[in-house]
C-alpha cells in the first residue's frame, strides 16, 4: 500500500540529496531539543516566585559625609518620615537588598564557632522590626521582633542581638526532624533564638546554592553607607521614588542619595544574561526550524521537477492524484525517520557534553520525543506544498516529449 | 581569466534569481547567527593589554588550612589577606608590584556648584599605572614617599576631571572625598577597558574607576571594601584592626615579572615566604602553595567567558553546518540543471579543472555576497543584544577582525558546500549533452 520498496530504492538512485535531508534534520533535532531544554530551565528561573511584591518595592542608597550628626538618630528621623509619607506602605534600613546581587552570607551553625557541629549557609538580612512589613512576607509562625529586641548602636563591637526570624527553607534544613521555633542557632560565637518563621522569601543571590534561607536580624549598625528599602501603596512606587532624593536631603543634606531602583528592575538586571540568552536560543532554534523547513521545501521541489516525466508517465498508467501525493509524503517521511533516529542519537550526545562541560542538567528524554514528533511534522507540512504539485502534473507532460 | 569567471557568475546569479538568493539568504543567516554569538565571545575573550599580558602575572597564596575549599579550579583562594599583600609589597622583588582594592567616596568640592554624588576608587599602590599601561594628561603618580606615608593625594579619571574641573588643568586642587580632602595629583587619560582584567571578582563588567588613592589610606581612614571580601575559618573581628590582621581575603596583587628568570625567582621567593610565615602559625598545609597566573591565564580562570556564550557559539556553528547543508542542496539543483551547457562548453575544449574552478569561484561569490549581508544581520542581532544586556554595551560589537573574518567564514563554507556540486558538474560527458541537442 505504501510503496516502501520502489520509492525505496529510487531513493537509493538520489543519495546525495536525500543524506542532505537527513543530516538537516539530525543537527536540526539536536539543536533544538537541547535548546529547547535550557529555554525551558531559564523561563522557570525567569519566572519563579521570590516572594516580595517586586511592583511595589523599590531601595535606595544613603551615603553620608557629614560627621556633624548622629547617625542612628538620623536614619531614625528618616524612617518615621518615609513611613508618614501618603503613598507609603513601610520602610526599614536594610543591611543588604533581595534580589539585588550584592548582600552578605554566612554559616549559620547547631554550635558556637569554633565548635564544629551542622552548619548551612544562610544570607541575612540587619533589618528592624519593621522588616517584614517592609518586604510584605508573611510569618507562618511565632512572632516578630519586639521594638526593644532590636538593638540600633553606632559601635561595630556591640553585638548582645539575641533573636532572629528565618525563612521555613533554613528551618527544616537546620531542623529537618524538628520544630525550629524556640531553638537556638549560632552565627559565628553569637546565640541567636528563633523567634519566627516566614513564608519564602529569596536571599541576595538567586543564582546562590541556598538562595531560599535568609535570616533576619534585629540589628542596625548605622554606617555612612546604608540601604533602605520602601514598600509604596499600590500603583504610587514611581511617585514616591520620584521624590525620595528631595525628601531625605531635606532631611539632612551632607549626603548622597542615589541608587534608587525597584526591587523589579534589579531582579532583571540580575537576570538580564540569562533573559538574553534564553531570547538568542528562541531567535536561534526559529530560525533553524526555518531554514530546515525550506531546505526540505526547496529539494521536494527540485525532486520533482527532476521527475515530471516520469510523474506524468505514473499518471498517464493511471496513479491516483493521491497515489504522487502519497509516494513523496512516504519518501520524506523515510528520510525523515532516519534523519530522527540519528537527530535522537546526536541530541543525547550533545547533551551528555553540554553537561559534562557546563553547568547544565541532563537532557529529559522527553524534550528530545517531542523536538523529534515536531520535527516529522513540520518536515511533512513542508512536503505537502510541493507534493500537490506535483499532482498536478498533467498525464500528457508524459507523451509529449519522448 | 578570474573576472571571466565572475562574469559567467553574475549571469548565472541573475538567470536563477529566486535559487540564488535562498542561497544568499542561507549563508546570510547562518553568519549573522554564528557572527553574533562569536563577536560577543571574541571581544570578552580578547587579550586586554597584548604587548604585556604574559609578564603581568597575578598573586594566589593558598592560606587556608588543610581541608577548606574554595570554588576555584585549584582550590586557592582568588584574592589576598592584607597582611600578605602588605608583605608582599614589602618585599625585594620584583620591581614592580601592586597591591589594590576596589572602595568608593561621597565627593564633592568646596564649593555648591557641583552636587555631592558617589565614585568609585581603586586604593592602589603607585605601580599601577605602570604596569596596567595607563597614561596620564596632567600630572603623574604619586611618590613612594606619599605612599609610605598615606598622603591624602588623588588621581582622577578624565570624566571625573571634566565634571569636576571642567577639563582644566586640575593638578593642585582639592577634592572632598567623605569629608576630607585631598590633593588631585594627576588626571588620566580615557582608559576604555572592556573588561576590568587586573580586578575580575569585583564587577569584571564595571566600568573603569574614576578615583585612584594610596593603598596606605585603607589602614589609615578604615576603609572598607566596596568589593568581595570572603573569610573561611570563624575569626573574632571587633575591629578594623582585627580586620587588617585576619585570615579574611579582599586584597588584589599583581606582580611584573619580565622574564622567566624573573618569574622562577619569584617563585622561590613566595615558598619562603610561606615557609617564614609557617613558624608563626599561619599557612598550616604540609606542602606551600601559590599561583601565578598572567593576565590571559587569570581571565580564562575567572571564567570571563560565560558558559552561555561558549553554548551559543556551539550551537551557531552547528546551525552554520546546517546552512551548509542547505546550500549544498540548492547547489547541486543549479549546477545539475546547468549540465547541457557545461557539455557544450567541455566540447568547446575546456578543461575539467576550468569548469570545476568556474563553478569554485561562482559559489565564492555567492559566499561573499552572503557574507556582506551576513554582517548586515550580526549588527542587527548585536544591536538586540546589546539592548537586552547592559553590561554587554562594549563588547557586543564587531571589530575589524570580525568584520574581516565574516566574509572569509562565509566564503569558506561555501567553497566547502560547492566542492561536491562542482566536481560532479565537471565530470560531465559532453557527448551526452550532444547529442541530444
Amino acid at each position: 500500500m505504501l510503496e516502501i520498496k520502489p520509492i525505496f530504492h529510487a531513493l537509493c538512485r538520489s543519495k546525495v540529496g536525500a543524506v542532505l535531508l537527513l543530516l538537516q534534520i539530525a543537527i536540526t533535532t539536536a539543536i533544538v531539543s537541547n535548546a529547547a531544554f535550557i529555554i525551558q530551565d531559564r523561563i522557570a528561573f525567569l519566572n519563579q516566585e521570590t516572594g516580595y511584591p517586586e511592583q511595589d518595592l523599590f531601595k535606595f542608597n544613603v551615603m553620608t559625609f557629614g560627621k556633624d550628626v548622629d547617625l542612628s538618630q538620623q536614619f531614625e528621623l528618616d524612617e518615621s518620615m518615609l513611613r508618614a509619607l501618603p503613598g507609603v506602605e513601610s520602610a526599614a534600613q536594610s543591611s543588604s537588598i533581595p534580589l539585588s546581587g550584592s548582600g552578605s552570607a554566612s554559616s549559620f551553625n547547631l554550635k558556637p564557632a569554633p565548635q564544629e557541629s551542622k552548619s548551612v549557609r544562610t544570607a541575612y538580612f540587619f533589618i528592624d522590626e519593621h522588616g517584614l512589613d517592609t518586604y510584605g512576607v508573611k510569618l507562618i509562625s511565632g512572632r516578630n521582633f519586639s521594638e526593644d529586641e532590636v538593638l540600633i548602636t553606632n559601635s561595630p563591637t556591640d553585638r548582645t542581638t539575641n533573636v532572629t526570624v528565618i525563612t521555613e527553607a533554613l528551618a527544616n534544613e537546620l531542623f529537618p526532624e524538628s520544630d525550629a521555633l524556640g531553638k537556638t542557632i549560632y552565627f559565628g560565637d553569637l546565640p541567636l533564638k528563633v523567634i519566627g518563621i516566614t513564608a519564602p522569601m529569596k536571599g541576595p543571590w538567586l543564582k546562590d546554592s541556598h538562595p531560599n534561607n535568609v535570616a533576619l536580624i534585629p540589628y542596625i549598625q548605622s554606617r555612612t553607607y546604608a540601604q533602605f528599602a520602601v514598600r509604596a501603596k499600590p500603583g504610587q512606587r514611581a511617585a514616591v521614588m520620584k521624590d525620595i532624593e528631595s525628601l531625605m536631603l531635606k532631611n539632612y543634606s551632607k549626603r548622597v542619595i542615589n541608587n534608587i531602583r525597584g526591587l523589579d528592575e534589579l531582579k532583571d538586571e540580575y537576570m538580564a544574561a540569562d533573559k538574553l540568552m534564553m531570547r538568542m536560543l528562541i531567535v536561534l532554534i526559529t530560525i533553524l526550524v526555518l531554514v530546515t523547513a525550506l531546505g526540505i521545501f526547496g529539494l521536494t521541489l527540485f525532486n520533482i521537477s527532476k521527475r515530471t516525466k516520469q510523474i506524468g508517465t505514473r499518471r498517464a498508467l493511471g496513479a491516483r492524484k493521491s497515489a504522487i501525493i502519497n509516494y513523496f509524503l512516504v519518501e520524506n517521511a523515510l528520510i525523515c525517520s532516519v534523519g530522527l533516529f540519528l537527530g535522537v542519537i546526536a541530541a543525547l550526545l550533545l547533551g551528555q557534553m553540554l553537561m559534562q562541560h557546563f553547568s547544565i542538567a541532563a537532557l529529559p528524554p522527553s524534550y528530545i520525543a517531542i523536538t523529534a514528533v515536531m520535527v516529522f511534522f513540520m518536515s511533512l507540512l513542508a512536503v505537502l506544498g510541493p507534493a500537490k504539485r506535483a499532482a498536478n502534473i498533467s498525464p500528457s507532460i508524459a507523451t509529449r516529449t519522448i | 581569466m578570474l573576472l571571466h569567471y565572475l562574469d559567467l557568475s553574475w549571469r548565472s546569479f541573475k538567470r536563477t534569481p529566486l535559487v540564488s538568493f535562498l542561497m544568499v539568504l542561507a549563508i546570510a543567516i547562518g553568519i549573522g547567527i554564528t557572527m553574533t554569538s562569536l563577536s560577543v565571545y571574541h571581544m570578552m575573550s580578547a587579550d586586554p593589554i597584548p604587548h604585556k599580558s604574559s609578564q603581568l602575572y597575578n598573586v594566589q597564596l593558598q592560606t587556608m588550612d588543610e581541608g577548606h575549599t574554595w570554588w576555584t579550579g585549584d582550590d586557592i583562594p582568588m584574592q589576598l589577606t592584607y597582611q600578605d599583600a602588605e608583605n608582599l609589597y614589602n618585599a625585594p622583588i620584583p620591581d614592580k608590584k601592586v597591591a589594590m582594592m576596589r572602595t568608593g567616596f561621597s565627593v564633592y568640592l568646596d564649593s555648591d556648584e557641583v552636587k555631592p554624588f558617589i565614585s568609585n576608587a581603586r586604593m592602589t599602590t603607585p605601580d599601577f599605572f605602570n604596569m596596567f599601561d595607563v597614561s596620564f594628561i596632567y600630572g603623574g603618580v604619586w611618590s613612594e614617599q606619599q605612599e609610605q606615608s598615606a598622603a591624602p593625594v588623588v588621581v582622577i579619571s578624565k570624566e571625573l576631571n571634566d565634571k569636576l574641573f571642567a577639563g582644566e588643568n586640575s593638578i593642585g586642587k582639592l577634592v572632598y572625598l567623605d569629608d576630607d580632602s585631598y590633593q588631585v595629583v594627576g588626571v588620566i587619560n580615557d582608559w576604555p577597558l572592556n573588561l576590568k582584567y587586573y580586578d575580575l571578582n569585583n564587577g569584571a563588567f564595571n566600568k573603569v574607576e574614576d578615583l585612584f588613592l594610596p593603598f596606605s589610606l585603607i589602614k589609615a581612614k578604615e576603609l572598607n571594601s566596596w568589593g568581595n571580601s570572603n573569610g573561611w575559618k570563624y575569626e573574632n573581628i571587633r575591629n578594623f584592626a582585627d580586620r587588617l590582621q585576619s585570615e579574611q581575603v579582599w586584597i588584589q596583587f599583581w606582580a611584573q615579572l619580565d622574564t622567566t628568570e624573573q618569574k622562577t625567582a619569584y617563585g622561590n621567593y613566595l615558598t619562603s615566604y610561606i615557609e617564614e610565615q609557617k613558624k608563626r602559625g599561619r599557612f598550616t598545609r604540609e606542602k606551600p602553595e601559590y599561583s601565578l597566573r598572567d593576565v590571559n591565564q587569570w581571565m580564562e580562570y575567572n571564567n570571563v567567558v560565560s558558559e552561555d556564550n561558549k553554548i551559543l557559539v556551539g550551537l551557531s556553528f552547528m546551525f552554520l553546518a546546517v546552512c551548509l547543508a542547505n546550500i549544498l542542496g540548492l547547489l547541486l539543483a543549479k549546477f545539475l540543471r546547468r549540465a547541457p551547457e557545461v557539455g557544450v562548453r567541455r566540447a568547446l575544449g575546456a578543461s575539467k579543472r576550468q569548469v570545476f574552478l568556474q563553478h569554485l569561484v561562482e559559489v565564492a561569490m555567492l559566499g561573499f555576497i552572503g557574507g556582506l549581508l551576513g554582517i548586515v544581520l550580526a549588527q542587527v542581532g548585536l544591536l538586540g543584544v546589546r539592548q537586552s544586556y547592559n553590561y554587554y554595551a562594549n563588547l557586543a560589537t564587531m571589530d575589524l577582525t570580525m568584520l574581516l573574518s565574516a566574509p572569509v567564514i562565509a566564503i569558506t563554507t561555501c567553497i566547502i558546500a560547492g566542492l561536491y556540486p562542482a566536481w560532479l558538474v565537471c565530470k560531465t560527458n559532453p557527448a551526452i549533452y550532444l547529442k541530444s541537442q
